[in-house]
């Protein structure tokens, strides 16, 4: 007999001690419930309506089985100093997702739960993709040690920066600028993220003269160069449209904002990188509206673990040096979700599962924003040398331009790695080795001279999340 | 000025500067591979293999003599050191150790 009415959520999607499966899709949320709901009830009521539930029973559920499909909440534990949230853990049958769709998974865990009236607050701070949902993403177009293979790169990070002003310059003007980073010593350079096709430099005007200097930069130098091309466009037709003119005129790599075109649009041009042989950068634009809030929203671990399996060569990380430093810790956890073949729990580090990438290729975290040559000894400490080093300001902010600014980067990374090899402390001898390198290089020493130097003792652990200690 | 792998942005490394960087090779227990050529092009990826990879050799100086037998036999390539990373299954390291002398 069908019995109509409201059921508490808990007495179907509560199951504390339930045991999840390997192949589950595990779930957790920090969640803030309204003052008088449960923490249990809101936790089930999250669990029910990312899965099968709905807010009264429907006769239709007898049609099915829903031991088979819905979610379960399988644990609860308190955040400590704030009595107000909890984290909940949700397991959800693998049958809830469709194969290879980071948009199905998004749908269903990141779908109408985040406006819940009995919530007052919902974030999704980790999720575990069990190795069988990873096997039917391809993941990265290239990979890390396919895009060194290709490039000619090793054992050392690579270094880009963006294109400034970011706005106004002509594509003849733009070229310059690209040729003159890539001439002085960079390997990369970048569009800015809202440099799309504007009236004062349209995207293929822009293209012929980034290429050009490209070209150019590789013939005097001998090493090979790339821009960023960026090819986000107002529709998927646009976006492959412009990617097959990069390909055209020779270019190794373009440029998505995954966040802003969407995972669908994303996924599509990672697919044509792959089929095509093209690197992909990938921006994270809108990524602050989503992840920056600690109660609400999504952390940027999840946004991340979603771009390595719709694909990505390069994706911009934070910087763990610049305005990100009380994130340390957490920063370089998201470093290790990119790159790293299996990375395990690790709550201190915001790491609520183990992930196990079975195999998919790493992805080059980018770091940039308000580094200069000063913080060169950090950035290669923390990020080792797979890693894209983006200065931007800090290259074409040098007194003598952008080549000699670039030059300069080159040759602080260079003593950077030369030191570390040879088994120098960077954090402790990091000012030193710069100006020892600045003997040989006229360029370096104008840059150090140019931006103020930093403290090289970076704490060890900043304090992170309490709900994570 | 042809800026040929890691290191070209620095003044030519001294001997003792390359068996450093030998040593930190062996260190990581990578698999040290020399490759020569004289005419090197950024679209080239394959230069000239001297003899096989070093697979077991944990002494730098067994490389060293290596590294200038390649070099004596070739006065005008480009000699490179390349380190393999078997687990990781690519090459991670890669720096230019000799110069033609026209070069230098």
């Amino acid at each position: 007999m069908f019995e109509a009415g409201v059921k508490a959520y808990r007495e179907t999607y509560f199951e504390p001690g339930y045991e999840p499966a390997s192949t589950d899709v595990l779930a957790a949320f920090r969640i803030t419930p309204q003052p008088d709901v449960p923490i249990e009830e809101a936790a089930a009521a999250v669990a029910a309506e990312s899965s099968t539930g709905t807010w009264t029973s429907v006769w239709t559920d007898h049609l099915t089985t829903l031991e088979r499909y819905k979610a379960r909440v399988y644990a609860l534990e308190d955040v400590p100093g704030d009595p107000e949230q909890a984290i909940a853990y949700v397991a959800y049958p693998l049958d809830l997702f469709e194969e290879g769709s980071v948009v199905s998974m998004m749908a269903s865990i990141t779908g109408n739960v985040f406006g819940f009236k009995a919530l007052r607050a919902l974030r999704l701070e980790d999720l575990r993709i069990p190795v069988a949902y990873v096997k039917t993403f391809p993941g990265p177009p290239s990979g890390i040690q396919v895009e060194r293979d290709k490039l000619g790169k090793y054992g050392r990070p690579l270094l880009g920066a963006t294109l400034k002003p970011k706005l106004g310059l002509s594509a003849k003007n733009y070229g310059r600028a690209c040729f003159e980073l890539l001439r002085g010593g960079l390997d990369f350079t970048k569009d800015d993220e809202n440099i799309t096709s504007q009236p004062f430099m349209r995207w293929r005007d822009r293209y012929l003269f980034v290429m050009e200097a490209v070209r150019k930069a590789e013939e005097e130098t001998g090493e090979r160069k790339g821009h960023y091309l960026n090819v986000t466009a107002a529709d998927c037709e646009q976006m492959l449209e412009r990617a097959e003119y990069a390909k055209e005129l020779g270019s190794p790599i373009v440029m998505h904002d995954f966040l802003v075109g969407g995972l669908a649009a994303h996924t599509t041009l990672a697919n044509w990188c792959r089929r095509n042989g093209m690197l992909l950068h990938v921006h994270r634009a809108l990524h602050a509206v989503i992840d920056r809030q600690k109660n609400h929203g999504i952390h940027y671990r999840v946004l991340a673990k979603w771009l390595r399996l719709a694909g990505g060569d390069h994706l911009h990380s934070g910087t763990v040096v610049g305005k990100l430093e009380g994130d340390r810790e957490s920063t370089i956890a998201v470093v290790d979700l990119m790159r790293e073949r299996h990375v395990p729990a690790d709550k201190r580090r915001g790491l609520y599962f183990e992930q196990d990438w079975a195999g998919l290729p790493g992805v080059f975290p980018a770091a940039s924003g308000g580094i200069h040559v000063w913080h060169m000894p950090a950035l290669v400490e923390i990020f080792g040398d797979d890693a894209v080093l983006q200065f931007g300001g800090g290259s074409a902010g040098h007194p003598w331009g952008s080549r000699a600014g670039a030059h300069a980067n080159r040759v602080a990374l260079e003593a950077c790695v030369q030191a570390r090899n040879e088994g120098r402390d960077l954090a402790a001898e990091g000012a030193d080795i710069l100006r020892r390198a600045a003997q040989a290089a006229p360029e370096l020493a104008a840059a150090l001279d140019t931006w103020r130097e930093i403290t090289f003792d970076f704490p060890t652990v900043d304090t992170l999340d309490p709900a994570a200690a | 000025m042809m800026r040929l792998e890691t290191f070209s942005y620095l003044p030519e490394l001294s001997e003792q500067e390359v068996a450093a960087q030998v040593r930190s090779i062996l260190e990581r227990g990578l698999v040290v591979g020399i490759e020569h050529t004289e005419q090197p092009d950024p679209y080239d990826h394959y230069w000239t293999l001297w003899k096989l990879p070093l697979f077991g050799v944990r002494d730098p100086e067994i490389v060293l003599d290596a590294l200038e037998a390649c070099r004596a036999a070739n006065p005008n390539a480009y000699v490179r050191v390349n380190g393999y990373d078997s687990l990781r299954q690519g090459q991670v390291v890669a720096f230019v150790a000799a110069r033609p002398e026209r070069d230098a």
